[in-house]
């Protein structure tokens, strides 16, 4: 499982590069973040009010960043 | 020595105090994330003039290489949980070296844009692009500290809480990772004309 999120995030960052537009690579950007967060840092097995709390971060940071940068 | 049943509230992976610590971490580089992409919006040519010295290659190699270290030290982390003590060593290891290749990328390209004048006092581009990434590199100074400190111990001490400081190590490494995931496109990704 950890090779392939690995492989799912060298895919998303040279995707966004290759794309190179900054809604698409933020929105990468939010999809890396809550596949380390959910594989990497084990919140797919922590209580599920805590990977909640760290799902809706990484939304709200996207969503919020997706807004502001152009 | 699992993580594939629930956990309780009061004991996720890593722990609790690691937990309270990226928790308050992430907020801290959401508030930089925010600041930059103001700055982006407010001062567009600037931000582009500043962007005309990043090569995003680079930027992509950074993120390659971080996101390599960080699934080696999840494995790491798995090594230890099935009771493989010397696999998860060097995978931890691996992490830490991986995280110093990162480290010397880092340095080379402060070096070039130092060479070609752009450093703090430049300009705002110059001061938000080395302040924020220094930012982020002194966590990873700091990650890669827990990596190979935790790493040395891992199966020739048998400490109370030794599952707790492989997760938590490897925890704060990823932190690393996720900041760095939302930096990069702030930085790299250039603004439409």
């Amino acid at each position: 499982m950890n090779a392939l999120v690995w492989l799912a995030l060298m895919a998303l960052a040279i995707g966004a590069v290759a794309i190179g537009r900054i809604d698409i690579a933020l929105l990468f950007a939010g999809c890396k973040t809550l596949l380390v967060g959910l594989q990497f840092m084990e919140l797919r097995h922590a209580a599920r009010l805590h990977t909640a709390a760290f799902v809706l971060w990484a939304a709200l940071v996207t969503a919020l960043l997706l807004l502001l940068a152009r | 020595m699992t993580a594939t049943a629930k956990r309780a509230l009061d004991d996720p992976p890593g722990g609790p105090l690691l937990w309270i610590i990226v928790a308050l971490e992430l907020l801290t580089f959401t508030m930089v994330f925010v600041v930059l992409a103001v700055f982006r919006n407010r001062q567009p040519e600037l931000f582009s003039t500043g962007q005309d010295a990043l090569d995003p290659h680079l930027g992509l190699t950074l993120t390659l290489v971080l996101v390599s270290s960080g699934a080696l030290a999840a494995s790491g982390v798995h090594a230890f949980r099935r009771e493989r003590p010397t696999r998860a060593r060097r995978l931890f290891f691996g992490a830490a070296a991986t995280g110093i290749v990162f480290v010397i990328v880092k340095a080379f390209d402060y070096r070039a844009h130092a060479a070609a004048g752009h450093g703090l006092g430049t300009d705002d581009f110059w001061d938000a692009y080395i302040l924020a990434t220094s930012f982020h590199l002194a966590h990873v100074l700091v990650g890669i500290v827990l990596l190979v400190a935790v790493g040395r111990r891992i199966g020739r001490t048998i400490q109370q809480g030794e599952e707790t400081a492989v997760a938590g190590s490897a925890l704060f490494w990823h932190m690393c990772d996720a900041v760095w995931f939302f930096l990069f496109p702030l930085f790299y990704a250039r603004i439409a004309a």
